[in-house]
């Protein structure tokens, strides 16, 4: 018999970001494995995800948020919500949690190379999405043009707000911030994503486009990417399913007959056109 | 007997009012002995309605479930009335319900049927285990009468009757808009003799019999979901924290559930037996609510579900109630 | 490992409590009980424990693999944490008069717990289990294995079935563990006639005829095509009405597969379980945010019924259904999956 893929191997909280404060708080943990071995086999590509354990209280399914360029370590941003995410918004650097993974596919980065890549988020939404840009920014010889739209409500509840400071300065990189409502100082857009998106104004001509969000978000943001000229198979996205084996087998996640844990998260907008099931 | 022509016309008549929105009853099932739940929201449906001595399902059950998905833009609440054709222990569950504020009466048209006891569907299979084709079963005074391949047969009343039929003290719905012939009276003969015979058994022996019976469990909440009086929005077991209850399915689990249970319905439960009906594990759950309804009406004069005009029993304090209950 | 030419064997009636007796040494052995007028499969010390004269298990004997509560590890929790892998078990058993439809199941559900990650909880006791069928000679009121090309006395999923025919077993050995286990007990044995096997064709014939209530369904390829362009039908609806949302026909189910897992503590002990689950609660999709992809009762029945007979033949060409009659059985509203599935059949696009 293999490995047995339910049990986690064990990671230390090495730091702990805090990303948005209040009811609807983000932290960003970073996690290490204690095992070296652990260390190196563990390899991933950005949109992948690990099945996050603390023991006692239970697992959570998260996008791996840290690209699989930087070694060492890997990245979940966490919203607290529920049972599990309420506890490990209690945790310290030090403390020692389960993880298992990686799960599921995964953006099509080598498929994609040569394309001009529009990556629309929002909110916590943008977790897959970090990944996906700390790669291409560590590649960036390999793909074309980058336009990174990313809104929340309030400039309070933005994510990952130093990595978009260095991204404002990368020449090669279009990263366009917005609120949703005014707020003193703020420079950037005023509006919602999918409005932000239309004032960029990207080209479909040889891209792809990414988007991550709140699910009504990605209604309006696929319904202007179309209006862009974006066809179906252009246009990507990833779900999120309530997750307990994160492998396929425990049910719960279906999208028809697809899983999300398994058969996801990244989906085009094509196949999700094409599947009969409740989302 | 209920004549069931005079049940589809009223139905017929309710249905076709404006402020109805459907009416629940009961109609043919799909195999044998078999009857089933029945929504009729136009005349034409009412047809299929059917009263017979195999209705053992409590409709109120349906109250409580039904779902009201978040309202649209401009979109008005359906305020109209639910119909429910009701047994005598299925009109107490409605009370209990209404007298917890859980309905509003206005919400409900009751059409109530005089009672005469309903067939226990695992007594009849047990007899005709290979019915396919559906039985037309008729009461005849102290006898059932089945139709089988064209041929009657009669079987005493007391061979095939729920348990809980037998000791019924309220046949007649003690509330009704309707009532569909003549009022029956109790013909309640021994009170609580299962009950006075476990009560006498020893401590030891009580565990191992209820130890055995929710071993058997397989937690698929059945006798809750079928349960009119459980309705908690969110139930104690699928609390996730605190979590009272573990998922585990074992001894000590499944006797915290069960007895959690049934310490919920204390004062409540009407004795419809549906929990019992349902559990496929064949746990004797009607017991359980049978000697707390016992105790209650011991130590606090009270029965459930009889009175729309009473409190209930967790809400009539009074500072001479007994203590003995308390340890 | 099937075996070319299925063996047939001759063993008396009166031999087999000394048959089990021989295996009982080597195998833990399960098999139907009596208890509160219900059977259940049981590990059994001897043969007299068991009855032979039941149509069929409460619960399917798909809880032998997939226990309903299963202690995936344990850990100790607080600074020092230390994960400590459940032993899984070796101990070798047989599942004695299992019924082939049950057996089906077993085949149906093997490759949920077999692809892409190995479950390992399920495939050690899938593993070291030899099925030893019982045919069932009188199959009951809902029974339907032949409308989904079962037989009552089929020896297909089995590495052994014996069927009574009369004062004998006819034994078919259909694997090398079937082989295997009758190799080492072979004097109890004596090989079959053709007048044996006639017999044996005969009771089948028999208890095929005696399956009154069909499924009407008969293409499979079109009916999941069919079932696509239902998807939104009203029928839905009208079923779910009925339905209480509890979960006995998803865990009374031999092919329903779904689990929970959770931790469960004391104060500085701690283990991860995984329990059976149902589709039918609205908890199982319930998001933490309080979304719910499948918000009403209309959504979960019809995502049990979908699993079984349109998604479940897309991902694993077979549908997860055998016909055991289970759920009909216990369902306390008589929701009927024959109905259900006969009059999809005729619901209009």
């Amino acid at each position: 018999m293999k490995e047995n893929p339910y049990q986690p191997w064990l990671a230390t909280i090495d730091s702990i970001c805090d990303e948005v404060g209040g009811q609807r708080a983000i932290k960003t943990f970073r996690l290490v494995f204690q095992d070296e071995k652990v260390r190196e086999k563990f390899t991933f590509l950005p949109g992948q995800c690990v099945m996050v354990s603390l023991f006692g209280k239970g697992e959570c399914f998260f996008a791996i948020s840290s690209s699989p360029t930087q070694k060492g370590f890997i990245e979940v941003s966490v919203l607290k919500l529920g049972k599990v995410t309420s506890a490990l918004h209690e945790c310290e650097p030090g403390d020692v949690v389960g993880v298992r993974g990686p799960y599921g596919n995964h953006f099509d980065v080598s498929g994609w190379m040569g394309k001009n890549l529009v990556l629309i988020g929002g909110g916590i939404g943008q977790a897959p999405l970090r990944s996906l840009i700390k790669y291409v920014v560590d590649n960036r010889k390999q793909y074309g043009k980058l336009d990174i739209i990313y809104g929340a409500r309030t400039s309070k509840d933005l994510c990952y707000t130093k990595d978009f400071a260095e991204l404002k300065t990368c020449e090669d990189t279009n990263a366009c911030l917005s609120i949703d409502v005014k707020e003193d100082g703020w420079s950037d857009f005023v509006g919602f994503v999918p409005d932000n998106l239309m004032r960029v104004n990207p080209s479909p001509k040889n891209a792809i486009a990414v988007t991550c969000g709140p699910p009504i978000m990605i209604k309006y943001v696929i319904q202007n990417l179309g209006k862009l000229g974006f066809s179906e198979d252009q246009i990507f996205t990833t779900l999120e399913m309530r997750m307990k084996c994160g492998i396929g087998k425990c049910g719960r996640c279906n999208i028809g007959n697809l899983y999300v844990c398994k058969d996801g998260p990244v989906f085009s907008y094509k196949q999700l056109q094409n599947i009969k099931g409740e989302q | 007997m209920v004549n069931e022509k005079q049940l589809r016309d009223e139905v017929k008549k309710l249905v076709s009012r404006d402020d109805v929105k459907y009416v629940i009853g009961y109609e043919q099932g799909t195999y044998g002995f078999q009857v089933t739940p029945s929504f009729a929201f136009t005349p034409e449906e009412a047809e299929r309605f059917i009263f017979s001595p195999l209705c053992a399902n409590n409709l109120s059950v349906y109250l409580m479930l039904e779902e009201k998905p978040p309202l649209r833009k401009g979109e008005k609440e359906d305020t109209r009335k639910v119909g429910l054709v009701v047994k005598g222990c299925d009109a107490r569950a409605v009370v209990q319900i209404l007298q917890e504020k859980g309905l509003k009466r206005e919400s409900l048209v009751i059409i109530g049927v005089p009672c005469t006891g309903v067939i226990d569907p695992k007594k009849i299979t047990v007899k005709f285990p290979h019915q396919i084709k559906p039985v037309d079963v008729r009461e005849e005074g102290n006898h059932y009468v089945l139709t089988i391949n064209g041929k009657n047969q009669k079987i005493p009343k007391d061979e095939l009757l729920f348990e809980k039929c037998k000791q019924c003290e309220y046949p007649t719905p003690v509330i009704h808009d309707v009532l569909l012939g003549d009022e029956v009276k109790s013909t309640k003969k021994e009170e609580y003799k299962e009950i006075k015979t476990l009560e006498k058994k020893a401590l030891k022996e009580k565990w191992e019999f209820w130890s055995k019976a929710f071993d058997r469990c397989i937690r698929c909440y059945a006798c809750r979901n079928v349960c009119p009086l459980c309705y908690c929005k969110e139930c104690i077991v699928d609390q996730l924290s605190p979590q009272w209850i573990y998922r585990s399915v074992n001894r000590s689990e499944n006797t915290v559930w069960n007895l959690i249970r049934a310490y919920h319905l204390a004062g409540r439960c009407s004795g419809c037996g549906e929990c019992e009906r349902a559990c496929p594990m064949n746990i004797p759950l009607t017991m359980l609510n049978k000697k707390i309804e016992k105790d209650i009406k011991e130590l606090f004069q009270y029965v459930a579900g009889v009175n729309l005009e009473e409190k209930p029993l967790l809400a009539m304090f009074k500072p001479n109630d007994t203590e003995d209950t308390i340890l | 490992m099937k075996v070319s030419t299925m063996e047939k064997y001759i063993l008396l009636k009166n031999k087999l409590p000394e048959w089990i007796n021989m295996i009982t040494p080597t195998y833990t052995i399960f098999a139907p009980v009596k208890e509160e007028d219900l059977v259940f499969f049981k590990p059994i010390t001897k043969p007299s424990e068991m009855t032979l004269a039941y149509s069929n298990a409460i619960v399917p004997p798909k809880a032998q693999m997939f226990h309903q509560t299963e202690t995936m590890f344990t850990f100790t929790q607080g600074k020092n944490i230390r994960v400590n892998p459940a032993s899984l078990p070796d101990e070798k058993i047989v599942v004695f008069g299992i019924r082939p439809c049950d057996a089906k199941s077993l085949s149906i559900i093997d490759p949920v717990f077999t692809n892409d990650f190995e479950d390992p909880y399920y495939l050690t006791k899938r593993k070291n289990a030899i099925l030893v069928g019982l045919s069932c000679n009188q199959p009951t009121v809902n029974c339907f294995c032949t409308s989904l090309n079962g037989s009552p006395a089929s020896p297909e999923h089995l590495d052994i079935l014996l069927t009574d025919i009369g004062d004998k077993y006819y034994v078919e050995l259909n694997s090398e563990k079937g082989k295997q286990l009758v190799e080492k007990t072979k004097k109890l044995f004596t090989p079959a006639t053709d007048a044996d096997s006639k017999k044996k064709k005969d009771v089948e014939k028999k208890a095929v005829d005696a399956i009154t209530r069909q499924m009407k369904i008969n293409n499979v390829d079109a009916f999941v095509k069919k079932l696509d362009t239902i998807f939104d039908a009203p029928y839905w609806k009208t079923i779910a009405m009925k339905c209480l949302g509890c979960g006995a026909c998803t865990y009374l189910c031999p092919t329903c597969h779904c689990f929970d897992i959770q931790d469960e503590t004391t104060l500085d002990k701690g283990a991860r379980i995984r329990v059976w689950d149902s589709c039918m609660r609205p908890e199982y999709t319930l998001h933490a945010s309080g979304h719910n992809p499948r918000p009403e009762r209309m959504n979960r029945v019809r995502n049990r019924v979908y699993h079984k007979y349109n998604y479940y033949p897309k991902n694993h060409q077979m549908i997860a259904c055998v016909g055991c009659g289970r759920c009909i059985d216990n369902c306390p509203v008589n929701i009927d999956i024959i109905d259900v599935i006969t009059k999809a059949g005729e619901v209009k696009p």
